[in-house]
């Protein structure tokens, strides 16, 4: 049963809300007209503290909380708008976008109110040229009728916003790599503490958020926070935006309320439509390509993030990956990898060098079928060494592909080594050592 | 900072609060192994390989007191991750474990990672044998790689960074610190990094290449092989070398530096730390600009002028000539026919053995230690006078310590002060950068204070106004005249009117002289740039101290950056024409080096020894005057164009050849051994003087002609206990007018006991290294943490008190009149010193390329207004004479200065130049 109203994909209930007199039409920018009139920013940030709204960015960190942590009497703020969504399998933020983009941009001002600040950043993945000229144009539209600028309708409040387009990094959807994006550096995290709300952009208090998160703001303002905690469990309140997306028959975007069954985001009608060919599921990763493997077991799972944390992944950025009995556990670790190591910016030597290494392996077995019985501990080893041991959670997150497939599937890779051993390799080996020069003659030149 | 108590590895300590876990637990004894944290940089926590387990006392949520166990011990909770032990401040109670079995695992794991993407090409890299990455690897590695062979990825190597440094990007672990060495120290941005993961690689922005004067430091905090030196590549191995510590005499520094040797040659050059002078760094030219050492054009033998041609012999027939000639000039027109010039880069013994010779047996008092170039500004007092106080340490200087630099360009003049003044202004001094034009300093400056070129002195009367409005004069506390003079020149103006005058803004004057008075500690560097403005520029400096209340303290004082390697050194002995050693006076003004070409001309000076100089290379009337002498002798290293111009001319041991003690611009005293025998026949410098004295000693006792001075100086002030028959050193001295030395140390032994001011600088006192070191190093340690460099063990100096501390002279306030000026010529003319310049010493190093060509520098209003584009020639002319030069456009150059470099092979300067500075007309020359 889908919902009755959208919080975040709107357009379902009004199509044309892209738009911006449909948008203005059905209360669209009131949320903050309202807030500036009648209410302080404490007030504001104390409502989405209350409606329990989280951060749907991949940390499910509550948002008011995370407001909370601007040191006092510190200025200027900034708010940055986080919209670098690279991770495989998630989607919704561009498609909020692309349909309902005032919605967001009224959250990100509301949200910059709130935390008093007067200047707002929407970092995009560099990729999403269309999707930026949408949010350009939202942004003049906010300009013109006097929602943005100097003393906006009149109340003093000044804010303006602007949007940087990256270049094309997953890293940079780490907040403090996207802050080191935007003043122009290197697109690398920085050492924490000290912490973005302490010291973030330019070295100023900065908030950060995601643009689904940023665009429940204006909702939660004019609906109020017992309509909003109406939706989904009691700590996770609301609704989530969950990209599906794998073998099913439907893949897109579906919002639905937290909590909901994976089963039902699977094969409901409404939503995924069951497997494709009707094939069993065998892997589902449910938060994006950083999130541990479940299997076909957990398809009663509730989709919150305490239950999917309980179960041993995490929710994360909402991405539902679903996979059928067609998909080798080797070779799917291995094109999960071989994305994080592409992604290392290489600061540090655990991600670095141990992305590396885990792709060289599973390259060799899963794309050539060439395996010695070593590689299997091998592979254990390189995730061990890296688990823990990153500067920051991209490298953690390699970890989770390749542990997941040794843990469920060990069998599969067992496998490859027998048969590799037997003589049934596949393809023959494509030596690297081709290249390998010899030592001495490499150096002297 | 209070001290917090931790416990590592069972060792309990108090370390400073604000200590990281990596330099707490080495504090302990305990070892973390490193390799982007650098104990002089800022932690960045990306290699990962300090990860240690971390644990604090459990604190009771409602108390915030510990919780306490059984036994009554604080419960520590362990934190559940590892932890970069390099990025973690200690706490309170803190306990860390750096030998747990997680925490061997992380390191195995982290070095194993890092061997995967090595090409493990130890047997061909220079960095073999002195490698953390090899040392780490064998105290904390894995023994073998589980890393398929094959699988290495390959870069083409090496890539140049530029034409000193090479990057081998296989061996390279992308710790940053070489980017980060080059970013905070030593503030030239100019490496980066481009790309991402295993394709993150280091390259440099600039243009032209790696375009910094502290480049080869990174070499040495590379932990890895992967910045080499184009200068040592595929020279040595490491362990072949024998470390020999001297001191640098290229600047007034005064760099303690290795020579490393293999078979006595010269293989490269290294920091060793010294804390009070140049840390674990040295500049460029330092570690580049020795080659000259071994250059093949070095003297090996003396050479006599017969028939016209300069032919070898022996040194007994070039001793006994000099002796014999000088001898016969003397007897026939006296002492004062002869005149010495020697080199400030010579040592302490040598200088102190020229004059002597010249004092004691030729009975001449005309020395010098400059070439008479109209250039060449007043020899410098004031930083004896008021140099910084015993006990004064640069390292310790941070917070409450307000620095002036005036007037000077340290990265070109005095390179290594850069990196100490950044230091400095880091640990939270105030940093008054004062200049009539930018210098790279300006980036590192609390304060920039701009004057109008020429108006030096307004501004420091300003400044000084400004002062004693805050202060008043109650803080003038040593011995001074003067003092109603200089009211007097102060308050004749206004501050306002002062301040129109000197372009520097009252308000800014007055916040400047505000953080002097505030400082605790005050130091005033000045250089080139100020001393070409005149003594009287100088002499204010000294008032600023004197009024600020810092004169003759520890810790605060004026440091000149003097051209020579020991400047101060050559004015301490009295190689000068106005002063015996110790700065005593002389009565009667004799013949310097500015008289002197003209009193060979004249007749009046016959015979001209001149030791390390080189003033027929750029003065046509120097050339012209020993063209005429009756006698010319010259030791050198080289053959200069001076030295073709001699009669005889005697090989010099270089630097790397003889022990010595140098004198460096804050008055410290350093040691510097011999690294090997002199090549061919050279000897030290002050040998050969004492070569000479000998033969006239003994041919005057024979002949019984000249009065032998066997009891020192007749006038003996200034020069206490003659060593006639004292016992100095381990050597009994006999009736031989004092010269028999048999090593430096005898010299040494000699100036300590007659040189005012050097009493107890033996060379024993001087080897004291006051350890642990500045850091509390231990035993080469630094090899597997911190890099390359070497630990003091040759001690670090001892530091001269000033003459003021000691109350050997008082202070004259009284302003010096300033001479009036009556030439309209449109633009001050400035010399400017440049690091890489046309030193010969530069011979046969890789720096040549770095020399630029003669150029003269104009600001960019000025050239458009005579639409002068860069390239073209122009030609300066005075009323002295003319100079055509290529121009160069500076834009932030301001209008109305011509910036020439002032030591240029072939510039030819002197035709010029009326003086220090010179106003010039600009004419663009049309071809
Ligand atoms: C490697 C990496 C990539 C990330 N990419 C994104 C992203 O594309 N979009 C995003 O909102 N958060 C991303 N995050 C999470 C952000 O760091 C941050 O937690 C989030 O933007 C906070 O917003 P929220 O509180 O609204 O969730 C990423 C984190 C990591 C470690
Ligand atoms: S884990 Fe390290 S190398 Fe990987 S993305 Fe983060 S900082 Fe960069
Ligand atoms: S070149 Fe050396 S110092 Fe620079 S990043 Fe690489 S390993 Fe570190
Ligand atoms: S700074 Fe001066 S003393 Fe130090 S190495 Fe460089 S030239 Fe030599
Ligand atoms: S992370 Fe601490 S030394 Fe590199």
């Amino acid at each position: 049963m889908g919902l009755s109203e959208h919080i975040v994909m709107r357009e379902l209930d009004i199509p044309a809300i892209n738009d911006f007199s449909v948008y203005r039409q059905h209360d669209g920018w009131e949320a903050f007209a309202d807030a500036l009139r009648t209410k302080t920013p404490a007030d504001v940030v104390n409502m989405v503290k209350e409606a329990g709204l989280r951060g749907r960015g991949g940390a499910g960190f509550p948002t008011g909380v995370k407001w909370g942590f601007l040191p006092k009497g510190v200025y200027p703020r900034y708010l940055l708008c986080n919209c670098d969504e690279s991770e495989p399998g998630t989607f919704n933020n561009h498609q909020i976008i692309d349909r309902n983009p005032h919605q967001l941009i009224e959250g990100v001002a509301i949200s910059a109110f709130a935390i008093e600040s007067h200047t707002a950043f929407i970092y995009m993945r560099g990729e999403f040229a269309a999707a930026a000229i949408t949010v350009e144009r939202a942004i003049a539209q906010a300009y013109q009728a006097g929602f943005l600028g100097k003393n906006i309708l009149g109340t003093g409040y000044d804010l303006d916003i602007y949007v940087h387009r990256g270049a094309g990094a997953y890293i940079c959807g780490e907040e403090t790599a996207l802050m080191e994006s935007l003043e122009g550096k290197i697109g690398q995290p920085r050492l924490k503490p000290p912490f973005p709300a302490v010291a973030g952009l330019y070295g100023k208090p900065t908030i950060i958020n995601n643009v689904e998160t940023l665009t429940n703001v204006p909702r939660i303002l004019a609906r109020g926070v017992a309509w909003y905690r109406s939706h989904g469990t009691e700590k996770s309140p609301g609704t989530k935006c969950f990209s599906l997306s794998g073998h099913v028959n439907r893949p897109g975007n579906y919002e639905i309320p937290f909590g909901v069954p994976l089963r039902e985001l699977i094969e409901s009608p409404e939503y995924g439509g069951g497997m494709r060919g009707g094939r069993p599921v065998k892997i589902i990763i449910p938060g994006g390509a950083s999130a541990p493997w479940l299997t076909r077991e957990h398809l009663d799972l509730p989709l919150d993030y305490e239950s999917v944390a309980a179960a041993g992944s995490m929710l994360g950025s909402g991405a539902v990956i679903v996979l059928n009995d067609t998909v080798s556990a080797p070779h799917l670790a291995y094109k999960m990898d071989e994305f994080f190591k592409h992604e290392s910016c290489g600061k540090c030597t655990p991600c670095r060098e141990g992305t590396h290494w885990l792709v060289r392996v599973l390259h060799r077995m899963a794309e050539e079928g060439h395996a010695h019985p070593e590689d299997i501990p091998t592979l254990h080893g390189i995730y061990t060494q890296m688990a823990g041991n990153c500067f920051c959670l991209l490298g953690e997150s390699a970890v989770m592909p390749i542990k997941s497939a040794l843990r469920l599937f060990p069998q599969e890779f067992e496998a490859i080594v027998r048969q590799s051993q037997n003589g049934h390799a596949g393809k023959p080996r494509p030596a690297a050592a081709q290249h390998a020069i010899p030592l001495g003659l490499a150096s002297r030149r | 900072m209070p001290d917090v108590t931790v416990t590592i590895d069972g060792v309990t300590i108090q370390v400073p609060s604000g200590t990281n876990v990596v330099d707490a637990a080495r504090m302990a004894g305990v070892a973390v192994p490193v390799f982007c944290y650098h104990p002089r940089m800022q932690p960045v926590g990306m290699c990962r390989m300090c990860l240690v387990q971390i644990g604090t006392p459990r604190l009771d949520p409602a108390t915030r007191q510990p919780v306490l166990d059984d036994a009554g011990r604080p419960v520590i909770q362990m934190m559940p991750k590892l932890q970069t032990g390099c990025t973690t401040p200690v706490s309170e109670g803190m306990v860390v474990n750096t030998v747990a079995d997680e925490v061997k695992f992380a390191q195995r794991g982290v070095l194993e990672f890092l061997l995967t993407s090595h090409p493990l090409d130890c047997p061909v890299c220079d960095k073999g044998g002195e490698c953390p990455l090899q040392n780490l690897t064998m105290q904390w590695g894995p023994g073998m790689s589980r890393f398929d062979y094959n699988d290495k990825v390959h870069f083409e190597k090496p890539v140049p960074l530029g034409d000193l440094i090479y990057l081998d990007r296989e061996r390279c672990i992308l710790c940053s610190r070489c980017v980060r060495f080059q970013d905070e120290l030593a503030d030239d941005p100019v490496l980066g990094f481009d790309n991402r993961g295993r394709n993150w690689m280091i390259i440099s922005k600039s243009d032209p290449p790696f375009d910094s004067k502290f480049s080869g430091n990174t070499t040495d905090i590379c932990p890895v092989g992967a910045l080499t030196s184009s200068d040592f590549r595929f020279r040595a191995r490491v362990w072949e070398l024998d470390s020999r510590p001297v001191v640098c005499t290229l600047c007034p520094v005064g760099c303690n530096l290795s020579l490393d040797m293999r078979y006595n040659q010269l293989m490269r050059v290294m920091p060793r730390e010294n804390g009070a002078v140049n840390d674990i760094w040295i500049c460029d030219k330092g570690r580049y600009g020795h080659r000259f050492v071994d250059h093949e054009s070095r003297l090996t033998t003396p050479m006599l002028r017969r028939d016209g041609q300069l032919v070898p012999a022996s040194w007994d027939e070039a001793l006994a000539l000099v002796a014999e000639k000088l001898a016969a000039v003397r007897q026939a027109h006296g002492g004062s026919a002869i005149a010495g010039l020697a080199a400030p880069r010579l040592s302490n013994e040598d200088l102190y053995a020229f004059q002597k010779l010249f004092r004691e047996v030729l009975e001449s008092n005309n020395l010098d230690q400059r070439i008479g170039a109209p250039g060449e500004p007043a020899l410098d007092d004031l930083g004896a006078l008021l140099g910084p106080g015993t006990g004064s340490d640069l390292a310790q200087l941070g917070a409450g310590t307000t620095v002036l630099v005036l007037g000077a360009d340290p990265e070109e003049e005095a390179p290594l002060y850069v990196l100490r003044l950044r230091a400095m202004a880091r640990r939270g001094a105030r940093l008054l950068v004062a200049n009539l034009r930018p210098t790279k300093l300006d980036r590192s400056a609390s304060t920039r204070l701009r004057y109008r070129a020429g108006a030096e002195l307004a501004f420091l009367r300003g400044l000084l106004r400004a002062l004693s409005d805050e202060v008043g004069t109650d803080r003038l506390t040593v011995k001074s005249s003067g003092l109603d003079q200089l009211r007097r020149a102060l308050f004749a103006t206004s501050l306002d009117d002062t301040a129109a005058a000197c372009g520097v803004s009252a308000a800014d004057l007055k916040a400047a002289a505000a953080t002097i008075a505030s400082a605790e500690h005050l130091l005033i560097f000045y250089g080139a740039e100020a001393r070409s403005a005149g003594p009287a520029v100088v002499e204010t400096l000294g008032a600023l101290l004197a009024l600020a209340g810092k004169a003759g303290q520890s810790n605060s004082g004026l440091i000149a950056l003097l051209p020579g390697g020991n400047s101060r050194g050559a004015l301490d002995m009295g190689v000068r024409p106005d002063a015996r050693p110790g700065y005593a006076p002389l009565a009667q003004p004799t013949i310097g080096a500015r008289d002197l070409w003209n009193a060979v001309q004249g007749g009046r000076v016959r015979a001209v020894w001149v030791a390390g100089l080189d003033p027929a290379a750029s003065l046509p009337a120097a050339r012209a005057a020993l063209d005429a002498a009756e006698f010319v002798v010259v030791q050198d290293l080289f053959l200069t164009e001076t030295a073709r111009l001699a009669d005889v001319v005697l090989p010099a041991a270089s630097v790397a050849e003889r022990d010595g003690t140098y004198t460096n611009a804050e008055r410290r005293v350093q040691r510097s051994r011999q690294a090997r025998p002199p090549i061919g026949e050279s000897r030290p410098d002050w040998q050969i003087v004492q070569g000479v004295a000998q033969r006239l000693v003994q041919a005057w006792v024979a002949t019984g002609a000249p009065a032998v001075p066997a009891k020192g100086p007749k006038d003996g002030k200034g020069a206490r206990g003659a060593r006639g028959g004292v016992e100095v050193g381990a050597v009994a001295v006999a009736e031989n007018g004092g010269w028999d030395y048999l090593t430096a140390a005898d010299v040494a032994a000699e100036i300590a006991e007659r040189v005012p001011g050097y009493a107890g600088v033996t060379y024993p006192a001087l080897a004291a290294t006051g350890k642990p070191g500045s850091w509390g190093r231990q035993v080469n340690e630094a090899i597997y943490y911190d890099g390359t460099n070497y630990e003091n063990t040759e001690g670090v100096g001892i530091k001269l008190p000033s003459l003021i501390e000691s109350g050997r002279a008082s202070l004259n306030l009284a302003p010096l009149p300033v001479p009036a000026t009556a030439d309209d010529r449109p633009l001050l003319l400035i010399a400017q010193p440049l690091a890489y310049d046309g030193d010969p010493l530069l011979r046969g190093s890789r720096l040549e390329a770095h020399v630029p060509e003669p150029y003269v520098a104009l600001s960019r209003a000025d050239a458009e207004r005579q639409n002068i584009r860069p390239g073209d020639i122009v030609r300066l002319a005075s009323s002295a004479g003319e100079l055509a030069l290529p121009a160069r456009v500076v834009d932030d150059l301001p209008q109305g200065v011509a910036l020439v470099p002032a030591n240029l092979a072939g510039v030819g300067l002197a035709t010029v130049q009326t003086g220090p500075r010179t106003r010039v007309s600009l004419v663009k020359v049309v071809v």
